[in-house]
């Protein structure tokens, strides 16, 4: 029978050198940045049952779960996000502990993608989650922590762009749509003004009603309310006189107040994101870089959630950082550079073994980046540093040799 | 993302490239490099930082949802098969037909309990259309003239495009019921959108000024 020890799974990778080298890079860049910053890890399991991320407010598709069976024959999925286990943490062991909590995550998750769709599936989320607190505190301290990521990610074309759901949400229900909530999401996602238009024109033939009428005009307008500061104009003159008028303009304080701390240019506003409504409860955001092709940031305020577990309603906001993404990104941009394995390689002669472990020893001590040669003579130990760009070869025996290799 | 600050569009080769070539003419593109294209896939238009790249149709979904390209034109038929993450901005009219159930002339296809079984070539379109119907069916890829599966009894009835119906007719088949209308679709890369927004919406008004 033909096996598949040879190969991995599609949509996961093996990483060596360079690649596995410059992706902790950046996965130690973004700790560095969330540790500084105040927040504590935590690590949750990669298998979780199936329930956690199976209600409602909390919907990942069947289909795009790795689902394994437990000894008692109960579901379980290979952990397909971090915040839905980190809320069920906070629902339950931290049930009573004094809010805001400032926390962050660095782990994989797995998505079950369309398969040769070169998509990875196994992905490698960095992220934090900011539970309670002030809600406009924490929605620009997460906004800005996202823009700080993209900052440290060393591409020089990047945006930052603030949506909110409680436009498009409020729409639906003004207009008594939220039946067919899914519909009109995906004509908004995907910015299919032609076919939004003849939708609402459809399902609103019958109204006279003024009020709604104004409404069904502001939904079309969503998917087009991308784009500077200039959205912010144009949204102000349709949303005026109605009960949306605040929310934005809470949005643009936050947008102003980004913009003072950041690039301007590198901050921008889409009324038309409503990624997974079901979820989240207000802001949302996303992070561009122009190397890849999808958002590398993924984030929004999900007030909810926590409360789906049981526990009292708690505000909560964060965000996940796809580092696969950044890092192949920072690996195309740089110039290619050979990580080189040691500074020293020290090779000990027959009878002189346990000298040799201990020079090593004493140089990695000191913080030489040392290896211990176990070629098994001289010449190959030289060979071995030529190959490995390794400078300095220290042979030791009778007599200490220090040589340098070109 | 193309990194490029020129935006690249990703034509479906055939009739729709031709239909869009004819748009380029129309806003005022020097398409001489696209007219004589030999068998070059990536052409330019001179002037207008525009670059073009020839593919298959559900390659240019590929392509516009990986951000090699920024753009891409493409039928509604292949974005209902095959989805994925893009914007669809823009229908432009030409490449119109529908998606249609067809079924041996004369045969009530509801009629009965059992399963029926359909041939077509758009497995998640008919798929999709069944489900709505709260019907389970049979569905069997073929891969190339669906016609014949009726004719071979292998199936009661397939889901395809169809434009005029004269293959249908010729082979005493009809449409029994149509699934959904098609047409030329441009599609664009989200990160693309946001990060080219200016270049990508003069490009979209000049197409839609000269439909």
């Amino acid at each position: 029978m033909k096996g598949y020890d040879l190969i991995t799974p599609e949509g996961t990778r093996d990483l060596l050198f360079e690649e596995c080298a410059v992706r902790k890079r950046e996965e130690d860049k973004l700790r560095y940045l969330f540790i500084t910053n105040g927040y504590s890890e935590v690590i949750t399991p990669a298998l979780e049952f199936y329930d956690v991320f199976n209600m409602k407010a909390r919907s990942f598709r069947q289909e795009s779960m790795y689902k394994l069976i437990d000894g008692k024959g109960r579901l379980m999925v290979m952990r397909p996000d971090s915040t839905m286990p980190i809320a069920r943490i906070v629902a339950t062991r931290l049930k009573g502990s004094k809010k805001p909590l400032k926390l962050f995550y660095s782990q994989n998750i797995y998505r079950c993608n369309p398969k040769l769709s070169g998509r990875d599936d196994e992905i490698l989320q960095t992220g934090i989650e900011i539970i309670g607190g002030d809600e406009k505190r924490a929605d620009l301290e997460a906004l800005s922590l996202a823009a700080r990521v993209l900052c440290e990610c060393g591409s020089t074309d990047t945006r930052l762009e603030l949506g909110d759901n409680t436009f498009y949400k409020y729409l639906l229900y003004a207009l008594s749509l939220e039946e067919d909530e899914e519909t009109v999401r995906a004509f908004i996602e995907s910015k299919n003004t032609p076919e939004l238009k003849n939708w609402i024109a459809e399902k609103t033939e019958t109204i006279t009603d003024g009020n709604k009428k104004k409404y069904a005009e502001l939904l079309l307008a969503l998917p087009r309310l991308f784009g500077g500061e200039e959205v912010f104009e144009t949204a102000e003159k349709l949303f005026c006189n109605t009960e949306l008028a605040d929310r934005l303009a809470e949005l643009k304080e936050t947008y102003n107040a980004l913009c003072r701390l950041y690039d301007k240019d590198s901050i921008t506003v889409d009324l038309g994101l409503v990624n997974k409504a079901e979820y989240y409860t207000g802001i949302i955001f996303r992070g561009y870089i122009e190397e890849y092709g999808q958002a590398v940031i993924s984030g929004g305020r999900y007030d909810t959630l926590i409360g789906s577990f049981g526990a009292e309603e708690c505000g909560a906001i964060g965000f996940a950082a796809n580092v696969n993404a950044i890092a192949s990104a920072a690996i195309k941009r740089e110039e290619e550079s050979h990580v080189r394995s040691a500074d020293v390689l020290v090779f000990a002669k027959d009878g002189y073994l346990t000298e040799g472990i201990r020079h090593c020893t004493e140089l990695t001590q000191a913080g030489v980046i040392t290896q211990f040669c176990t070629c098994s003579d001289e010449e190959g130990a030289r060979e071995f540093a030529k190959e490995n760009s390794i400078p300095k070869l220290i042979v030791i025996g009778e007599n200490t040799e220090i040589i340098e290799i070109e | 993302m193309n990194s490029n600050k020129t935006i690249r569009i990703a034509l479906t080769k055939g009739r729709l490239e031709k239909d869009t070539v004819n748009l380029f003419e129309k806003i005022g593109y020097d398409v001489s490099q696209l007219r004589d294209k030999g068998r070059r896939l990536i052409l330019e238009i001179p002037g207008a930082d525009i670059e073009v790249v020839l593919a298959k149709a559900a390659d240019v979904i590929t392509y516009v949802e990986h951000g090699v390209c920024d753009m891409g034109v493409v039928g509604k038929d292949t974005i209902d098969e095959y989805g994925g993450k893009f914007f669809e901005v823009c229908d432009l009219g030409f490449g119109r037909c529908r998606f249609a159930l067809a079924v041996k002339a004369g045969t009530d296809f509801y009629k009965g309990y059992g399963v029926k079984t359909i041939a077509t070539k758009y497995p998640n379109v008919t798929r999709r259309f069944f489900e709505a119907k709260g019907m389970d069916v049979d569905i069997v890829k073929i891969e190339g003239s669906v016609e014949l599966a009726p004719l071979l009894s292998l199936s009661d009835g397939i889901v395809d495009i169809v434009e005029t119906g004269t293959t249908l007719k010729e082979n005493g088949l009809a449409v029994y019921e149509d699934v959904s209308p098609i047409s030329a679709r441009v599609i664009v890369n989200p990160v693309s959108m946001k990060l080219k927004k200016n270049d990508i919406e003069t490009l979209l008004q000049k197409m839609e000024n000269n439909l």
